[in-house]
């Protein structure tokens, strides 16, 4: 039997909240709330000013995607035929070079000033006579392994206005050219990093354009527990005016800094581009790391991308980041080479030396020696190399005269001795910096 | 440590053609005569106001 009521309202008795449908309740429309679970489609737009969709939506087909300002969170797998971020990939986002720290080619802490000891990442220390110690560190946050330490090891208990110390990182020009600045597209980016220190207080972190004078951004940031891990993010608008020049020069250098006397602290701090004024380039920063010999400071895991979103740290294999710092820094242990050995009766020898990677400007080229150096042999004889004499190189290569304790024979092939000595040997260091 | 003001730079030449090869720092560094070498760029740099050791 079927049968059918016409009505146009039905309310619960009174004293009673709940009208209940024990079978299946159809309709064209509902509007309202909706609580429990919904089986079937849903067409139309689903609105609410503050309520949330809950329960399972396994099943449930989406037929005109998802649309929010506000951040898409699960602790479930999700799954699509592609990703696509509206700003920046998903691979290759991090334009910083070995920000794991995990390259340290040169492996010898430094104590001297403007110094390197792991790649890309550079102390630079304009302190009158406080002194630090950088050397690559096992104290990582979890999911790293390593971090750039610096260890002050002479005190600077009083600052001179022009003292600083920082550390600093460079990136190339022409690897930031999607970011469009000096256009209307000019895209924002985000930077992070994770620090730890001895220190707690207010630091600074700033960021330079060299292409447009300097301008910069200067922000202070909070280490706030002592010798913990704590990871920063700043933000920055996209430099609508700035171009940075599509070459191999460096566009952006970013700068920790540790110690700032009055001269770079006492201005203010710029969230934008601004034109650069010295007073503002370490404004806030009230912690001297340099105050007292046990002081230490740890970074890692630094990262600059593009888009308004931090993302977590883009790790990378170690050959890909070795790879990626011998555009600006390789080195050769006792290489294998054959040279010659010239008619001169000066002890000359001279070999020429392939690049394992092209280098981003004509470098800078020195040895090292251990021990005796390294051998050299025409077949008859040996003698050791002493010291550098001249060098011609290129983008992918060196011809390299080096003088020897002991003359060869003239005119004769000879070889360098290929041996994995470290108490007798040779490093040729080819240096071409941001 | 202050940053060195005042590097001491000598001039290289050559072994074979006996034209300038390198700027030599004084600890040993063989600057090329390249505008990209930033070592370069510092010299030239310094080299404004002073001037560099004469080759041998």
């Amino acid at each position: 039997m079927t049968s059918k009521i016409v009505v146009n309202n039905i309310e619960p008795d009174a004293g009673i909240s709940t009208v209940s449908i024990l079978g299946i309740a159809t309709a064209t429309k509902f509007i309202g709330d909706i609580e429990g679970g919904v089986t079937g489609n849903v067409t139309g737009n689903v609105t609410g000013s503050s309520g949330s969709c809950t329960g399972n939506a396994a099943t449930a087909t989406v037929a005109s995607g998802i649309t929010t300002t506000a951040s898409v969170n699960t602790s479930g797998i999700v799954t699509a035929t592609a990703f696509i971020p509206t700003t920046g990939q998903l691979s290759h986002r991090n334009k910083v070079i070995n920000g794991a720290m995990n390259v340290a080619q040169r492996n010898m802490p430094i104590t001297s000033a403007n110094g390197y000891c792991l790649d890309m990442f550079k102390l630079w220390d304009g302190m009158d006579s406080g002194v630090a110690t950088v050397d690559q560190s096992t104290h990582s946050p979890d999911g790293f392994s390593k971090s750039f330490k610096v260890d002050v090891t002479t005190a600077d208990t009083s600052l001179a206005a022009t003292d600083y110390a920082r550390i600093h990182h460079r990136i190339e020009a022409q690897n930031l050219q999607d970011l469009a600045y000096g256009t209307s597209e000019a895209k924002n980016i985000v930077i992070s990093f994770y620090v730890r220190s001895t220190t707690t207080g207010t630091y600074v972190f700033s960021i330079e354009q060299s292409d447009n004078s300097n301008k910069h951004c200067v922000f202070n940031y909070t280490v706030n527990s002592a010798n913990t891990w704590e990871r920063k993010t700043f933000s920055i608008a996209g430099d609508t005016a700035g171009v940075i020049n599509d070459d191999n020069g460096y566009g952006f250098t970013m700068y920790w800094i540790l110690a700032a006397g009055s001269n770079y602290s006492s201005g203010s701090t710029r969230s934008t581009w601004t034109d650069k004024v010295a007073a503002d380039s370490m404004a806030g920063q009230s912690v001297n790391l340099f105050s007292n010999t046990s002081n230490e400071l740890f970074l890692t895991g630094v990262q600059l991308e593009v888009g308004t979103v931090v993302t977590p740290f883009e790790h990378r294999s170690f050959s890909d980041e070795l790879s990626r710092c011998q555009r600006y820094y390789q080195q050769y242990v006792n290489p294998c080479c054959t040279g010659v050995i010239p008619d001169n009766g000066s002890k000359a020898y001279s070999i020429g030396l392939q690049f394992q990677k092209r280098m981003r400007a004509v470098p800078t080229l020195s040895i090292t020696n251990a021990g005796t150096g390294g051998n050299v042999s025409d077949g008859q004889s040996t003698q050791f190399i002493s010291t550098l004499n001249a060098a011609d190189r290129n983008l992918d290569g060196a011809s390299i005269y080096l003088n020897l304790a002991g003359d060869l024979g003239d005119f004769r092939p000879a070889c360098l001795g290929l041996n994995d000595s470290t108490t007798n040997s040779t490093t040729y260091k080819f240096t071409a910096e941001l | 440590m202050a940053f060195p003001t005042n590097p001491i730079y000598k001039l290289v030449n050559h072994p074979v053609t006996g034209n300038l090869n390198s700027i030599r720092t004084a600890d040993d560094r063989f600057i090329p005569i390249a505008e990209d070498n930033t070592d370069y760029q510092e010299y030239l740099e310094w080299a404004k106001t002073n001037t560099a050791e004469a080759a041998d």
